[in-house]
């Protein structure tokens, strides 16, 4: 196992990307425009042909790499199901 | 006055249970959690204090606080079909606010910021009826560099004198880990052993011993949440805790517990 930490400081080189998956966790019509045309939303946000590869489909080790922040990928991608598929969960 | 002391997971597969989530694990939980709302009924509150770490939800790279009192009439948010709208308790927020910054806390406050699903899924399942308003304070648990577990826990020193002091009846309540590591490629692999560890201290009353942690240990461990259950130490002191449950999960350490005070 590498000494890096799980959580590292986001880079700010990554500033667009991560602000498009917090834009796919915290806003829904965000979200909704991704799920119709993911690169089309990704170009919308100002992101490179290598992070809107890895957004579509979604790739989490790419995203990691190019400086997304793991928890952001995370909950983006749950996002991203939960919009898909809302009746395979269930709600308390 | 300080009556009651709680720390709750959060994890949102608690409130939206997807299929690759263990049911009976979940509902094992919520049992946990009844217990808590059965306990606050009893502890009458006229406030909860909530602390969680805001998960990028309201504080996004654009501005990252480490510490943060929401000082609004109420605090709203969302999370997939849940709408949700607290009432603040102003007097006691604005206490906290103002006497921390007395107290060289530089704290930001805000009276606008979207509520976090962290401070939303505890209170969504202890609330007790009627529901009391609430102080949220965020502690930054996921964005580097975070406050260090010894600042935390000087936090939670001052929270607990300045609520003692205060004429309301407040439960403090702490929101989030333990082991998980969200995003990661060791999300499958929490660290039980760890948090098995840390509950027998905290059940011994050795919850001091926590602010020695260090922030790299608590990255290490899937444990970077811990700093809001490291606040609550600093205010409860030498208390035992009560553990109600710890339910690991695949990929996450529930864990449901009180000091009683």
């Amino acid at each position: 196992m590498s000494g890096a930490p799980h959580y590292p400081f986001p880079p700010a080189r990554a500033y667009r990307l991560n602000r498009c998956l917090y834009a796919i966790k915290s806003d829904s019509t965000f979200c909704a425009r991704f799920l119709a045309d993911p690169h089309a939303a990704g170009a919308e946000m100002d992101l490179s042909e290598a992070e809107r590869a890895a957004l579509s489909p979604l790739d989490r080790d790419a995203l990691v790499r190019l400086g997304g922040h793991p928890y952001l990928v995370f909950m983006a991608d749950l996002r991203l199901r939960m919009a898909r598929d809302p009746a395979a969960l269930e709600y308390f | 006055m300080l009556v009651g002391a709680f720390a709750c997971a959060h994890t949102p597969q608690l409130l939206i249970r997807p299929p690759t989530e263990d049911r009976d694990l979940v509902l094992r939980v919520h049992t946990a959690f009844a217990r808590v709302k059965e306990r606050l009924a009893a502890l009458r509150p006229d406030v909860i204090a909530i602390i969680a770490g805001d998960h990028i939800e309201a504080f996004f790279l654009d501005a990252v606080p480490a510490l943060a009192v929401y000082v609004g009439t109420e605090c709203a948010g969302t999370f997939g079909p849940y709408r949700y709208r607290l009432p603040i308790h102003e007097p006691l927020a604005r206490a906290i606010l103002e006497q921390g910054v007395e107290r060289g806390f530089d704290l930001l406050y805000t009276q606008a910021a979207r509520l976090d699903y962290a401070f939303y899924v505890p209170l969504h399942f202890t609330m007790p009826e009627p529901a009391v308003p609430v102080v949220p304070l965020h502690v930054n648990v996921y964005l580097p560099p975070q406050p260090t577990p010894r600042r935390c826990h000087e936090w939670g020193a001052a929270l607990g004198e300045m609520l003692r002091a205060r004429p309301e009846r407040v439960v403090l309540m702490a929101s989030g880990g333990m082991s998980h590591f969200p995003g990661t490629d060791r999300y499958a692999s929490p660290d039980v052993d760890y948090d098995r560890q840390l509950l027998d201290r905290l059940q011994g009353g050795r919850g001091r011993e926590l602010a020695a942690l260090t922030g790299e240990e608590l990255d290490k461990t899937g444990n970077v949440e811990l700093r809001t259950w490291i606040t609550l130490l600093g205010a409860v002191g030498d208390a035992r805790a009560q553990v109600y449950c710890y339910e690991p999960s695949w990929h996450h350490g529930n864990a449901v517990v009180e000091w009683p005070l």
